[in-house]
């Protein structure tokens, strides 16, 4: 029991992290198992990956729960954090994301009429947790009187992205089945406010970030990690885009009034343009990583290392989806190329998270 | 790492792999009854309908049954389209389904479930399915578009919509008579372009 209260103590706002890294895999390997035969095994991979963040989301809901009733004093604590605070969006994310898993994965476990079901109880529950934790964090922001140039780092854009992931399953959900029902409007209205929220916080909180990059010393080894978020809010727009002409495509090509031939030309301008600046951020990070924090043998074993997994997938999704609009050979390797990489990345990451957990340094957290 | 840690670590790494690689050969080697019956093919009577040089042709499975791996088997309707070119330039198509029936039901075709029997269908009808939203028909080729339907109970007529034409949909009407499902009629339906 004393053990069990120590973990619930120090269980931070950061695990939803470990969730969303597991369940992106699931998407990046269902749209994987399209491109070719030899890949059709993939979409059972998919299913595996799905059940494994199906059972690390429930395992970690709970002392991530708990310690708001148990441990007040420490969530306030990680809320008033420059840098933690924003991740206590990551377990509203992994709602949604286990949505969307269940909105594309879950047919083939409990079939069509449950899954999607399901999923619109995640997108519910995880927009309530997303928009409530987007207005305290800007609160606590605003109203912090500590808060310094030093302070900003990639992690501020955790909150914006969250709000840009809701109308990723709200359009999934108009999609499959939704789309001829009364909670249609509810689903678009709530997607679109999410998604104007979101964009505009990133482009807001991307400049107070880029402005402590240029006039300041870039963040300690420990946040490296958290520039590789800076690919996720244009990939998670490009996969809004694309899911949302299928959307208007599956209602025989008008949605809300939408008509999917005067839409389709100008969101693969869009969709392109946004995934490239999300290609040139990984180039960047890339670059970042090798030439600085590896070069000064700053990048040391981190929980925070999950900041690699869920941005890359989100963005080799963002390729999976595009490549059914543009470019699809070129698009479609590249998808099997990043499918693969993730899946290292994400192989490396769980090595280093239990190495990290060996070191006992769950239970002494840096502020 | 300690062995312990590596051991847990190797666990959850291989644990989507282990779950998944299984589920695959017993779905794909067809422990899994699933029934598939071809009731007809347009291209096997010539009964396909032509418009501007495209020819569409489709095969129709009303009964597919496929079954979730924790809930009892669903039937699906299940066509499969197949676009010829017989145009001397290569064409571009988006095609969309809508399905209809009595009650006033209606709804698009469900992709996924189209993603999980692609493979079993793809095989059975020896042709490959296109997964982008849009693709083009080179002149004298055929490209083939698999579509999933859910099944509503005690169905006995319905009619689904293709809307591959700029100016018509394709309506393909089908209706039940002695137990056995029969296409009556197909019609192209011009397109209303009005502002009101």
């Amino acid at each position: 029991m004393a053990m069990f209260k120590k973990i619930v103590k120090n269980f931070g706002p950061e695990w939803g992290a470990a969730v969303m890294g597991t369940a992106a895999i699931c998407i990046t390997m269902q749209l994987s198992s399209e491109v070719a035969r030899p890949f059709s095994f993939l979409l059972y991979v998919g299913l595996g990956f799905y059940l494994l963040a199906t059972v690390m989301f429930v395992t970690f809901l709970i002392p991530w729960t708990l310690r708001f009733f148990m441990y007040p004093e420490e969530i306030k604590k990680d809320l008033h954090h420059p840098i933690r605070g924003n991740f206590f969006p990551t377990m509203p994310i992994s709602f949604i994301l286990a949505g969307t898993g269940t909105n594309k994965l879950g047919p083939m476990l409990f079939g069509p009429w449950f899954a999607y079901h399901l999923s619109i109880v995640f997108f519910f529950l995880g927009a309530v947790g997303i928009f409530t934790f987007g207005y305290l964090l800007v609160r606590i922001q605003f109203l912090h009187k500590d808060v310094r140039l030093e302070h900003a780092n990639f992690s501020w854009f955790i909150p914006p992205v969250s709000h840009l992931i809701i109308p990723v399953l709200g359009v999934c959900s108009l999609d499959v089945y939704w789309a001829e029902t009364s909670l249609a409007p509810v689903l678009f209205i709530i997607s679109m406010i999410a998604l104007g929220v979101g964009f505009f916080n990133f482009l807001f909180v991307g400049a107070a970030i880029w402005h402590r990059y240029i006039y300041h010393i870039i963040p300690q080894g420990r946040l490296a990690p958290t520039v590789m978020v800076g690919i996720a809010p244009t990939a998670i727009i490009v996969i809004f885009l694309i899911k949302f002409i299928q959307a208007i495509e599956a209602s025989q090509g008008t949605l809300f009034g939408i008509n999917f031939m005067s839409m389709f030309s100008p969101i693969k301008i869009i969709a392109s343009i946004l995934w490239g600046f999300s290609f040139w951020w990984l180039i960047l990070v890339t670059i970042l990583l090798f030439t600085h924090y590896v070069k000064i043998k700053d990048h040391p074993l981190e929980f925070g290392w999950w900041a690699y997994t869920f941005p890359f997938e989100a963005f080799a999704v963002a390729t999976g989806l595009l490549a059914a609009c543009v470019a699809s050979h070129f698009l479609y390797g590249m998808l099997i190329i990043l499918n693969t990489l993730a899946v290292i990345i994400w192989i490396t990451v769980v090595f280093g998270t239990i190495k990290w957990l060996e070191s006992g340094a769950f239970l002494k957290p840096q502020h | 790492m300690k062995t312990r840690s590596i051991i847990i670590a190797l666990a959850i790494v291989l644990t989507p792999f282990i779950i998944g690689i299984p589920l695959f050969l017993v779905k794909s080697g067809g422990a899994i009854h699933e029934e598939a019956n071809f009731i007809s093919d347009t291209r096997k009577n010539n009964k396909g309908i032509t418009y501007k040089g495209i020819k569409v042709d489709w095969t129709f499975c009303p009964d597919w049954e496929y079954k979730p791996l924790f809930f009892h088997a669903e039937e699906y309707l299940v066509f499969m389209f197949h676009y010829s070119n017989d145009n001397e330039y290569n064409v571009q198509v988006m095609p969309s389904y809508m399905f209809a029936s009595p009650h006033n039901r209606r709804y698009s075709a469900n992709e996924e479930i189209s993603m999980y029997i692609e493979n079993a269908l793809e095989n059975k009808l020896k042709a490959e399915d296109q997964t982008p939203i849009t693709f083009e028909i080179p002149s004298n080729a055929t490209k083939h578009y698999i579509v999933t339907f859910e099944k509503p109970h005690s169905l006995d007529n319905f009619y689904v919509d293709v809307d591959v034409f700029r100016d018509v949909t394709l309506r393909l009407h089908y209706k039940k008579e002695d137990g056995e499902w029969s296409n009556y009629s197909n019609e192209l339906i011009r397109k209303y372009k009005g502002r009101g």
